[in-house]
């Protein structure tokens, strides 16, 4: 890998960089859009290309299972099975097996858990999942860490930890004694619940391996704790880790959340939402969340957002067609997608040129004045911006605050 | 309503064996509103949609399909409002515009219901149709349509016909009354209001020739058609028009409730239990036969027979290639609509066939080694490959034996002239290619794209691929197959074009080949069972263990809704 930062913010922690990896150079800070079963809901890889996107995400856990390592080797590797040809991240397999399976078993040598074929105990352990996602061939792979839910609290949260350590370990001398070390780059994951001294530790433990990894990723994080909380640790976290590795937040995909981690020196983070919430007719825009099965939209021949470059609103795609399609039919899912990936990868473009022009700072209190201008700002990400010198609230004094983890959008049918 | 449609469709067809028989033609459909005259050679395939949408397609892949030109458009979906949708639009191609289709390479086709969804429905009025909708179903009355078109300006518009969606057999009187009110409807659809001067006749109307499975009753629907029109009848039906035929522009043939008619026919001289009467499934029960290939060709002439050879021909829902060639020979059809390959493709058939058939003497089959279809007992082929099914787990050729992938085939003629051993499959699936630009969200993404050639030609999707999208749910698997069957489907019928050019012998070559077709692919469509049995257990294996019966009958009897989203 190569990593070069480009341009930093002059205000908060912000930064582009260019990292350069097998299958080209991805331009960071960027979302990377989820394909779970090596497949961008409904997308051909074609399509997501053409979205200006070029690092994606598959789950090893899931491509273990179908198709399996043996078919991604006969294929050559999920590149090739899947036709795509520029970057691609996989996950460790852990943390599906903790929250698909609620009979999986942490020990020391890895994860037990119930086969989803046939019953029998299998283990994986942190070299297994290193020797599978080299079948899978991704750009970047995970470590495999001991996850802990983020609302975990007490002795297990700190043996979490220590085990993730431990794990790293053995999945570096797994990955440097395979030779792939030069394609295919590690990252570790830093865990220690939302306890501020563990983190420490374990960023302590991990900083000290840098050599070994490519970049670190901040796990164990938005899994339902306080907004409030959460920023916290990203910050802490981002503040201590190294600027010459790249910086991912795992599991980050809200506009609002997206953003706030830019600032506090995020470079990659992803999240199934904006996919997800498209199948549910959800579209995203720059005034925040729109459900376009609501009866409002039923004649409403606008786009989904004026102005945006997508396949789907530069063909004229209206919000009443959306609305008489949306949960129907197919292909009303992936229009939705293809707009919700070019929103995420807006939001993360214009990052990267506010903070080359300089004008990040502007650009943030822009976007949450278009976004959360009518709802009113979530008082957590005013507090996040402020611990890195901007204030949303600054020339708008009558802004709303909202307490408490922000804005609910309003997802109901009430026509 | 001032504004009248305003194409003109023009159809000029060849046969070299008379009024009946194999031939080709060629659309002329002009908008007169300075968009590009189109011209379409024929026989030609219309593509289905579903709510107004080619299902499994983001409109950038229709663009990228060239087999989509012609699209059937069912206006009923969109009953739900009131007013409907499309006739909110305006501009001079509301549909175009609403839908995405391009006006320069896409011809729509208006109809009121899904020829493709044969499910009972309360009875027709005097003077209104049921359609379905979400909300259920809405009456639509000849006022109406008429308005609708006038504001929807379709390219082809296809007059209101009583079409009885009640369990068969009909009475008599039913087709008598049926027949009273199709001629009635098509009159008031043609009439234009005298108290407009600026109205002219519309040029683009195709109509339903009813009469059933009745040949009497058919005969008599078209000789209505060609009589002088009735005094009247006359305010608004001006001259040139003699007749209630000479203001249609063609003429279309619905197959799905003529099978079923024949089915239920069947089982009760067989005394067979009735089939599941509240059900006319596309898909299930219907399989098409020498038989009922026989007997829908009569039924096609009973009523083309008092009418002239000069109109277009569309059918609606063939259920196999085998009945669409002898429908082409026997009677000779010039639109063919895709409902059939769009269907395979939610159950994840890839289609793998060809006509004229590829001859087994030659190497074709085992280039780049693509596996032809399996062979049933009969040794007949497949019509495809029903690729949910284990054995295409680690097949990793391109979707069909029968034609080339664009990579291979670039492979195989470097320069060199050499003929290509096949034709290349030109869909997406097959030969796609990396997009032309991709967009930048910022000013350094340049750095990010620099080294990636734009428009390249990329390897084939593979079997083992879209198997795995389908075991795994993915809506790509379907998005693929789509783009794939299409392609095929319009391949084949460009072979029928292809095999009817060759002049004066082509009649007797046509009929070999339909022969060689028959004898080398299978009709009885085993593959089609299989899918559809492997589709609903992968269904169930996802704890979707009872499909509501409501859902499972709209899955086969609209394509689309099989996939879950
Ligand atoms: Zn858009
Ligand atoms: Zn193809």
């Amino acid at each position: 890998m190569q990593f070069e930062v480009l341009a930093k913010c002059h205000t908060t922690r912000a930064r582009v960089s260019r990292m350069r990896l097998a299958h080209g150079v991805t331009m960071l800070p960027t979302f990377m859009p989820v394909a779970t079963q090596a497949a961008i809901k409904g997308l051909t890889p074609q399509q997501v290309e053409a979205l200006g996107v070029n690092l994606i995400l598959n789950n090893t856990y899931h491509l273990n299972l179908r198709p399996g390592i043996e078919v991604l080797k006969q294929a050559g590797g999920a590149h090739k099975f899947q036709g795509w040809n520029h970057n691609l991240l996989t996950d460790s397999g852990g943390f599906q097996l903790v929250s698909l399976s609620k009979f999986t078993k942490i020990t020391e040598e890895g994860a037990l858990f119930a086969s989803p074929f046939d019953g029998e105990p299998t283990m994986l352990t942190p070299e297994e999942s290193i020797s599978i996602q080299h079948a899978i061939g991704a750009d970047i792979i995970m470590q495999l860490d001991d996850v802990v839910s983020s609302l975990t609290v007490g002795p297990r949260v700190e043996e979490a930890m220590w085990r993730t350590v431990r794990w790293l370990d053995r999945c570096i001398e797994f990955h440097q004694k395979s030779g792939k070390d030069t394609v295919q780059n590690l990252f570790a994951i830093v865990q220690g619940g939302l306890e501020p001294d563990l983190r420490d530790k374990c960023l302590d433990e991990m900083i000290a391996r840098r050599d070994k990894v490519a970049g670190y990723a901040i796990g164990g994080l938005s899994g339902g704790e306080e907004k409030d909380i959460f920023w916290r640790m990203i910050k802490q976290c981002a503040d201590k880790l190294p600027d010459d590795r790249p910086r991912y937040s795992m599991g980050i995909g809200f506009a609002e959340d997206l953003l706030v981690c830019v600032a506090l020196g995020v470079d990659m983070a992803d999240c199934v939402f904006p996919t997800r919430t498209a199948r549910f007719g959800v579209a995203l825009t720059s005034k925040g969340p729109l459900n376009l099965r609501l009866g409002k939209h039923a004649k409403d021949m606008r786009p989904i957002e004026e102005g945006c470059p997508c396949p789907t609103c530069s063909s004229g795609m209206t919000r009443a067609l959306l609305n008489h399609t949306a949960t129907l039919e197919t292909a009303a899912a992936h229009a939705i997608t293809q707009h919700n990936l070019v929103f995420q990868a807006r939001i993360m473009g214009g990052a990267r040129e506010a903070i080359i022009d300089g004008t990040f700072p502007q650009y943030l209190k822009q976007f949450f004045a278009n976004y959360f201008g009518d709802a009113g700002y979530p008082e957590w990400c005013v507090n996040a911006l402020r611990s890195v010198g901007v204030d949303l609230l600054e020339d708008r004094p009558d802004a709303k605050v909202i307490s408490g983890d922000g804005a609910k959008w309003e997802y109901s049918d009430a026509a | 309503m001032t504004s009248r449609p305003l194409s003109t469709v023009a159809f000029t067809g060849s046969s070299s064996s008379g009024k009946y028989g194999p031939r080709t033609g060629r659309i002329r459909i002009d908008r007169q509103d300075g968009t590009p005259i189109l011209h379409t050679d024929t026989p030609a395939l219309l593509t289905a949609t579903s709510r107004g949408l080619v299902p499994h397609l983001s409109r950038d892949n229709v663009h990228l399909t060239q087999a989509i030109r012609h699209l059937q458009l069912p206006f009923e979906s969109f009953l739900d409002r009131n007013p409907p949708v499309p006739t909110l639009v305006g501009g001079t191609h509301p549909l175009h515009t609403l839908l995405g289709f391009s006006p320069d390479n896409h011809i729509v086709i208006l109809t009121l219901r899904d020829p493709s969804d044969g499910r009972k429905m309360p009875p027709n009025g005097t003077d209104f149709v049921s359609g379905q909708c979400t909300r259920g179903v809405r009456k639509v009355n000849l006022t109406a349509w008429k308005n609708y078109a006038a504001q929807c300006k379709p390219d082809l518009v296809v007059a209101l016909s009583d079409t009885p969606f009640t369990p068969a057999p009909h009475s008599q009187k039913r087709l008598t009354k049926s027949i009273e009110r199709s001629i009635a409807w098509l009159a008031d659809f043609l009439r234009v209001s005298p108290a407009d001067p600026s109205a002219t006749q519309p040029r683009n109307v195709l109509v339903h020739l009813a009469g059933g499975i009745e040949p009497s009753a058919r005969s008599e629907f078209a000789e209505r058609l060609s009589e002088p029109i009735e005094q009247k009848d006359a305010p608004g039906l001006s001259p040139p028009m003699n007749t209630l035929n000479d203001g249609v522009a063609g003429y279309v043939f619905d197959l799905l409730p003529l099978h079923t008619a024949l089915a239920a026919d069947v089982s009760r001289s067989e005394g067979l239990a009735s089939l599941d009467d509240d059900l006319l499934h596309a898909s299930h029960h219907q399989r098409s036969s020498h038989e009922t290939s026989t007997e829908l060709a009569e039924l096609f002439r009973a009523s083309l027979d008092p009418l002239p050879a000069d109109k277009l021909r569309v059918i609606n829902s063939p259920t196999s290639p085998h009945e669409i060639l002898r429908l082409v020979r026997d009677v000779g059809v010039d639109v063919v609509d895709g409902f059939w390959a769009q269907r395979a493709a939610d159950i994840g058939i890839a289609l793998d066939f060809r006509f004229p058939a590829p001859r087994h003497s030659t190497p074709e089959f085992s280039v780049k080694g693509a596996p032809p279809p399996l062979a049933r007992k009969d040794e007949k082929l497949d019509l495809g490959h029903n690729l949910f099914d284990p054995r295409y787990r680690h097949d990793h050729a391109r979707l069909a034996s029968s034609f080339l992938d664009g990579k291979s085939s670039a492979e195989l003629t470097p320069d060199s002239g050499s003929p290509l051993p096949m034709p290349v499959c030109s869909c997406h699936a097959c030969s796609p290619h990396s997009p032309a630009s991709r967009m930048l969200h910022s000013p350094v993404d340049v750095h990010a794209w620099a080294d990636v050639s734009p428009s390249t030609l990329q390897p084939p999707f593979v079997r083992a691929y879209v198997h795995h999208l389908l075991h795994t749910h993915e809506m790509s698997a379907h998005s693929l197959l789509v783009m794939h069957n299409l392609t095929v489907f319009a391949a084949f019928l460009s072979g029928i074009r292809e095999v009817l050019r060759h002049g004066d012998t082509a009649g007797d070559e046509f009929d070999r080949e339909v022969a060689r077709f028959e004898e080398t692919y299978d009709e009885r469509m085993s593959l089609w069972n299989e899918a559809e049995r492997m589709w609903l257990e992968v269904e169930h294996a996802r704890g979707k263990g009872r499909l509501a019966r409501e859902k499972e009958k709209q899955a086969a009897s609209t394509i689309g809704t099989a996939v879950d989203l």
